[in-house]
């Protein structure tokens, strides 16, 4: 296949009730150069600090190992020989999965003692063989190893034998969920829309699984990893008018001309897009909210919104959390956001001399410096494309 | 009768100055004007980037063509009324 993919990855965690710190580990880390993702959930023994200092500890060497393509045998003896051993069961203890993606489509996965990774193509899971390797130091710990090619719309879903088990102890789950569970699960979600994102996925997945446990207390560290296969999906993001007025017919051009979703986040930018293109914009009362102003509907562009306080708003929700229960103008440009591989920021770097009046009762953030915090989340969190360009 | 036309402004610095407060009129107008108005929401009309003024005297509103500088709920409900009752006098 020669159209490279793009991976959304996603995860949602929730710590074992009671605890203060995950036991389980995610980590996950783009190399660029190489195009290539590298994805590792690790479940420590036991819950707390220990089994985070476990979980870590085996996320950072497995990292280390994969990403300089060590020998896989050789790499897992190396860290179950550093890793403490457990008094009772006599074994170094701390699983982990590994998916080691290239973006031109090939996939491994390893997997040590966690319960099997879940990959969906087409809307159902497919199996897939997996080549066993144990080493002759370890004899009872087995590495499975799978190869998938990887197609748009593949989905390769890691969880925590928090998720399997989630329910143990309730009457109507007397063996947990169970993986088998949790596949239905995001079968039905994905049926119910074939595009859902690998953050909603994950979160979903948690969500559900919490909702087993008795009381919805979290008997155990529950941890889900989404990565989301699929052609990248664009996005230009114009904000703010461009210094030097003559640029505006370019600016407003290039909403017309782009190959992919658009957003205009302020309204001067609206005003100029809206003159230059002869194009109507009007209110969208439906997203109504005290905080943030309206949304706006123009033809041709997915979302139109004010700019300072939405984009301000937006970074909040980028580092927090998404607000579900909410509709207004930040919650839909962050979902955008997150909804899209490739974005593409046009900042225009005009100051606005309204904003920088002494009496307003707020601080207004200076437009240029919220965009950078939002692309450098974007890009370091979510493991988004950015490329920015200023006018 | 004609309906009053009342422009509120939906801007960065109007809405941090409490036009968020007005925009109430969408939704909750009192009675005795709620089907005699006709709310426009509109982008920055400028009004805030004025330097000759001091201050920014925001929010702006626009009771069909009449300004209303640093609205309030009950600043444009009373000029609504008033409006009303010229246009019947
Ligand atoms: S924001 Fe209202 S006039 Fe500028």
């Amino acid at each position: 296949m020669s159209e490279s993919l793009f991976i959304e990855v996603s995860k949602e965690q929730c710590q074992k009730y009671g605890e203060d710190c995950f036991g389980d580990t995610v980590y996950t880390k783009k190399i660029p150069e190489e195009r290539r993702i590298i994805s590792i959930l690790s479940d420590g023994l036991g819950s707390g600090v220990k089994a985070n200092i476990l979980s870590s500890m085996t996320t950072r060497m497995a990292m280390k190992f994969v990403e300089s393509n060590m020998e896989l045998l050789r790499s897992s003896e190396v860290m179950m020989d550093a890793l403490p051993i457990c008094q009772i069961r006599k074994i170094s203890y701390a699983t982990f999965s590994i998916v080691d993606s290239e973006l031109e489509g090939k996939t491994r996965i390893f997997e040590m003692d966690n319960p099997s990774f879940i990959f969906i193509r087409d809307g159902k899971e497919v199996k897939v063989k997996s080549r066993e390797l144990s080493s002759p130091k370890w004899k009872e710990r087995t590495i499975n190893v799978s190869q998938i090619t990887t197609q748009p719309e593949d989905r390769i879903i890691l969880i925590s034998d928090g998720v399997s088990q989630a329910g143990l102890g309730n009457k109507l789950y007397p063996l947990g969920w169970q993986r088998s569970g949790c596949v239905d699960y995001i079968l039905k979600q994905i049926r119910k829309n074939p595009y859902i994102s690998a953050y909603d996925l994950a979160h979903g997945v948690v969500r559900e699984a919490l909702e087993k446990e008795v009381e919805k207390k979290a008997g155990d560290d529950i941890s889900c990893v989404v990565l989301y296969f699929r052609k990248p999906r664009k996005l230009l993001v114009l904000t703010g008018p461009p210094f030097d007025e003559d640029k505006d017919k370019e600016i407003a051009e290039m909403v017309s001309l782009y190959d992919g979703k658009t957003a205009i986040c302020g309204g001067t930018t609206a005003n100029i897009v809206e003159r230059e293109l002869c194009l109507k914009c009007e209110i969208d009362k439906t997203s109504f909210d005290e905080k943030i102003p309206m949304a706006s509907k123009m033809e041709g562009v997915d979302l139109v919104t004010e700019g300072i306080l939405t984009l301000t708003e937006v970074y909040r929700m980028l580092k927090e959390g998404i607000d579900k229960q909410k509709d207004n103008a930040a919650v839909r440009l962050a979902n955008l956001l997150l909804d899209s591989d490739k974005i593409d920021f046009v900042v225009g770097t005009k100051i606005n001399i309204a904003h920088q009046d002494p009496n307003l009762p707020m601080e207004l953030e200076i437009r240029r410096n919220i965009v950078k915090k939002i692309f450098r989340i974007l890009q370091d969190k979510y493991f988004k494309e950015i490329s920015v360009r200023y006018v | 009768m004609k309906k009053v036309v009342v422009k509120i402004c939906a801007g960065t610095s109007c809405f941090v100055m409490g036009a968020a407060q007005i925009q109430a009129l969408e939704f909750t107008p009192p009675e005795d004007i709620a089907d005699k108005i006709e709310l426009v929401e509109v982008r920055c009309m400028n009004l805030c980037k004025d330097t000759t003024a001091k201050y920014n005297r925001g929010p702006f509103v626009m009771v069909n063509d009449e300004l209303i500088e640093e609205a309030t709920f009950e600043k444009v409900v009373e000029k609504i009324r008033e409006v009303l009752k010229n246009q019947c006098d």
